[in-house]
C-alpha cells in the first residue's frame, strides 16, 4: 500500500486537473482522489466532498490532503475530523503549493514512502525552481531534507 | 560494502525534468544501496524527486552517480540504462522537435 493523496481545491475541474497531472506521476501505485467545489457544483469547498474523498484515498500508510488556498483548509480540517470519527487512518494537511506539492507527493508515494517523507517532500516542492537557472547551479542552496513548517496532523 | 561510480551524460531534450526525473527516482527506489547524484556543486539523494528536481541537469550535461550497497552495481547499471535510453522518450522528443537523438550513451567510468 502507498500514501493515499487527497486534492482540494474551490474548483472541481482544477481538483481534476491536479489529479490528472499527479496521476500520470505515480503510474497507478498511489490513490489521488479530488475534492473541488461546492455540492452544488459551484466555486467553494465542500466538507462532504472532502469526506468522501478522504475515504477513497484512506490507507494505512496513511492520506496526505494537498489545498489550493488557505482558506480550504477550514473545511479539510472539518472533514478530517468527521473521518476520524470512524477511521483509524493518520492523514496530515499539507501547506505546500498544490501542482507542484501533488506532483512532488505522488511520485514520493509512488515509491514506497512513509507519510512524513511524502509531507516533507511535497513541503519541499515550494523551494524548487520554475524557470532553469545558471548552469549546473540552484538558485539556492536549500538542503531537500528540511523539516516542512506548514504540515500539521 | 561495494561503491560504484559512474559519470552519466544527460541526453534526452527535456534534461531531468519531471518525467525523468520521476522514472530515475522510481528506479533507484528499487534497490537497497544509498544512491546520491552530484551534479555541479550539488549533490542529493537520488531516491528524493524534491533533490533530483533540484538539480535542475538540462541536455548536454554531466551528472556523477555513486552507489553504496550490496546492489550498488546493479543500481547504477539500471540508472545507466536508463539514462541511454533517454529515458525512453527519445522518439517521442524527436517527433516534437524535429530533430533525431540517437541515444548514444557517452558515459565514462569515473
Amino acid at each position: 500500500m502507498t500514501v493515499g493523496l487527497v486534492i482540494v481545491s474551490h474548483s472541481a475541474r482544477l481538483a481534476e486537473g491536479v489529479v490528472e497531472l499527479a496521476g500520470q506521476m505515480a503510474q497507478g501505485k498511489v490513490v489521488i482522489a479530488p475534492a473541488g467545489g461546492t455540492a452544488e457544483g459551484g466555486l467553494g469547498t465542500s466538507v462532504d466532498k472532502i469526506l468522501q474523498a478522504l475515504r477513497q484515498a484512506a490507507s494505512p500508510e496513511g492520506v496526505l490532503v494537498l489545498l489550493d488556498l488557505g482558506s480550504a483548509g477550514l473545511a479539510a480540517e472539518m472533514a478530517l475530523e468527521l473521518f476520524k470519527q470512524d477511521h483509524d487512518c493518520p492523514v496530515m494537511i499539507s501547506s505546500a503549493p498544490l501542482v507542484e506539492g501533488a506532483v512532488v507527493a505522488a511520485v514520493e508515494a509512488s515509491i514506497g514512502s512513509p507519510l512524513p517523507a511524502v509531507a516533507e517532500a511535497a513541503m519541499a516542492a515550494t523551494t524548487l525552481p520554475k524557470l532553469p537557472v545558471a548552469e549546473g547551479q540552484a538558485t539556492e542552496e536549500t538542503a531537500p531534507d528540511d523539516k516542512p513548517a506548514g504540515d500539521r496532523t | 560494502m561495494p561503491v560504484v561510480e559512474r559519470n552519466l551524460l544527460i541526453t534526452n531534450k527535456v534534461g531531468l525534468h519531471a518525467r525523468p526525473a520521476r522514472l530515475l527516482v522510481q528506479t533507484a527506489a528499487l534497490f537497497q544501496s544509498q544512491i546520491l547524484l552530484q551534479y555541479g556543486t550539488q549533490t542529493v539523494n537520488a531516491k528524493s524527486i524534491v533533490g533530483v528536481l533540484r538539480l535542475g541537469a538540462r541536455c548536454g550535461s554531466t551528472i556523477h552517480v555513486r552507489a553504496e550497497g550490496e546492489d550498488a552495481e546493479e543500481a547504477v547499471r539500471s540508472i545507466a540504462e536508463l539514462v541511454q535510453r533517454n529515458f525512453d522518450e527519445a522518439e517521442e522528443a524527436d517527433r516534437r522537435q524535429g530533430e533525431s537523438t540517437t541515444g548514444v550513451s557517452s558515459e565514462a567510468p569515473a
